[in-house]
């Protein structure tokens, strides 16, 4: 046994990494493509239907009107969340690269990875609880201080999605942040201020120029992740609230309609790579854009 | 160093302020939620509700009691151990190929293995769900385990692979040229150094497989529903603090992994990833 361990782990060729790269191909490559292929074919009870093959599913729902306006909510959802996302992370990162208690670096990294390790379920059910009606938690506290007289409705809106999603995702955007600013080189910073540049054009000039590879991993993940999301929609979008996601999720666990399903999950998962490729693309431009500046 | 102790004008303390104003925010943000579902876990109130009133371990025990609850919880268990035995299983050896092999295509081949993270979960559920319904294979555990080992494996091999290329090669000279067999060499010289980076993707592969949605949502029997799925159902429909007191126990779970975690791998080495 361990002679069979060893000569797996020490060996120089490919054999070690087979048994993965077979798992792979078996249940991730070949099941993807049974995932694209029911999306021109018609498919009941999980049967597929033979000669059924049709370009007119994804014509049907390209032509639906619908479906373009649920596509854009997705996609100016995920706009939003990612830009709350940096706004709000990229300044706990900076805060970590300051900081010099290795305590306080240890309670920061705790406060962003925790809540990473417990389930989407749990952190969305606090936002049930904080945005909930009339026992909600910020309804009470405002009608208790007599701002305002009656619950404000805050769930099942965009901004109860909005809130809901931007904390949830908020670690993936700081991780990649601190992993580029944390290992930053000072001494262009201190250089722009010794000749006499304030701190905010430091800032502006050097510092958010130099993090541009982290803000672009962090705005790729957190894009993806939330463009994807179909939880958080549904528990705090109320059941009027659809993204395409979350039609994806409804046409094959609720209505079993597995081809329609496949069509948008199809469409979900290439304008999301498309997307991810932009903001990428973005992100290696202004490199080279602040690089030429210099 | 010097040239930060400058004086500062309005304008950096204005952005000073700024700056850590929105961190202290963001901090704040990504904190209170959990202190508030804790708080809600002690409510004697029948439903959600703020503030909570009284205090009683009430919701806790109520878990106990809920044989439904403790069903899910046993197949999360079952599956998160299935699940992280099988990506190590593949996981290891196929990172000790991708890092020190010696062949063409090794680089491609260590993309394609990582690539997947990329994946959404729901994809990857739907995937297996069609992939299984073609072989007239139903949802079911083991569609579970397979399903979640693809979505963790790329995970496993990228956290091992990362501390298999930063160990030093020359302790393992060492040890073969004092005489050590190759597998004396990797028990007691490779293995206990590559420890933190299996340690930390077997935390991962645990956690995720006992937590995951997007992927148990499209291979869970409806007869054998892990603890995830069975509470997304359940705060659909009930507004009951025992989700409070569930998901206490998890943050708690959390907070003591991420305290193992510490004290072994260094958060500080997750970012770097």
């Amino acid at each position: 046994m361990a002679g069979v361990v060893a000569r797996l782990v020490s060996a120089r060729g490919i054999g070690p990494a087979l048994p993965a790269i077979a798992y792979l191909v078996v249940f991730l490559v070949v099941p993807l493509g049974f995932l694209f292929s029911f999306a021109f074919l018609s498919v009941e009870r999980g049967v597929v239907q033979p000669g059924t093959f049709s370009l007119r599913h994804f014509e049907e729902t390209l032509a639906d009107p619908l479906f373009w306006r649920v596509a854009w909510r997705s996609f100016w959802v995920g706009v939003v969340v990612t830009l709350l996302c940096l706004v709000l992370g990229y300044p706990v990162a900076y805060l970590y690269g300051e900081l010099r208690s290795p305590l306080a670096r240890q309670l920061l990294l705790v406060a962003v990875v925790a809540p990473l390790l417990t389930s989407a379920i749990v952190r969305t059910y606090a936002w049930l609880v904080i945005l909930g009606g009339r026992y909600g938690l910020i309804n009470s506290v405002l009608i208790e201080l007599g701002l305002i007289t009656r619950p404000i409705r805050m769930l099942n809106t965009d901004f109860a999605v909005i809130v809901g999603m931007t904390q949830v995702h908020l670690p993936f955007m700081i991780l990649p942040l601190i992993a580029v600013l944390a290992g930053r080189d000072r001494t262009l910073e201190d250089a722009s201020r010794a000749l006499g540049a304030g701190g905010v054009a430091t800032f502006f000039r050097v510092t958010l120029p130099l993090s541009i590879p982290g803000i672009t991993a962090g705005c790729a993940i957190v894009f993806a992740i939330s463009y994807t999301n179909f939880i958080i929609p549904q528990l705090l979008g109320g059941g009027n609230y659809t993204t395409l996601a979350l039609q994806v999720y409804e046409y094959i666990v609720v209505i079993l309609d597995w081809t329609e399903g496949a069509v948008r999950a199809t469409l979900l998962l290439a304008s999301c790579f498309v997307f991810v490729f932009l903001i990428t693309w973005a992100g290696n431009r202004a490199m080279a854009w602040t690089e030429k500046r210099r | 160093m010097s040239a930060r102790r400058l004086p500062r004008s309005a304008a950096d303390i204005a952005g000073g302020v700024v700056l850590y104003g929105l961190a202290a925010f963001a901090l704040f943000l990504l904190v209170a939620p959990s202190l508030v579902v804790i708080g809600i876990s002690f409510t004697e109130k029948r439903f959600i509700s703020f503030p909570p009133q009284g205090f009683t371990f009430h919701w806790y025990a109520a878990i106990l009691q809920n044989q439904q609850l403790i069903d899910a919880v046993y197949v999360s268990v079952r599956l998160s151990l299935w699940v992280t035995l099988v990506c190590l299983a593949i996981g290891l050896p196929a990172a000790f190929s991708l890092v020190r092999g010696r062949y063409r295509g090794r680089t491609a081949l260590g993309a394609f293995v990582v690539a997947p993270q990329m994946m959404p979960g729901m994809v990857i559920g739907i995937a297996i769900l069609f992939f299984g319904s073609f072989f007239a294979f139903r949802q079911s555990e083991l569609m579970m385990i397979v399903a979640l080992s693809v979505f963790c494996l790329p995970f496993v091999v990228r956290v091992i692979m990362a501390r298999l290329a930063g160990l030093d090669p020359s302790l393992e000279e060492a040890s073969s040229n004092l005489g050590a067999g190759r597998v004396q060499t990797l028990r007691r010289i490779t293995l206990p150094q590559l420890m933190p980076g299996v340690l930390a993707g077997a935390a991962f592969a645990l956690i995720e497989a006992f937590d995951n949605l997007t992927v148990a949502l499209f291979t869970a029997s409806p007869r054998a529903r892990p603890l995830a799925v069975e509470l997304y159902q359940l705060i659909q429909f009930d507004s009951s603090p025992i989700v409070a007191a569930i998901s206490t126990l998890e943050i708690l779970l959390a907070l003591l992994v991420v305290l193992v975690l510490a004290r072994t791998v260094g958060l500080d080495r997750l970012p770097g990833r």
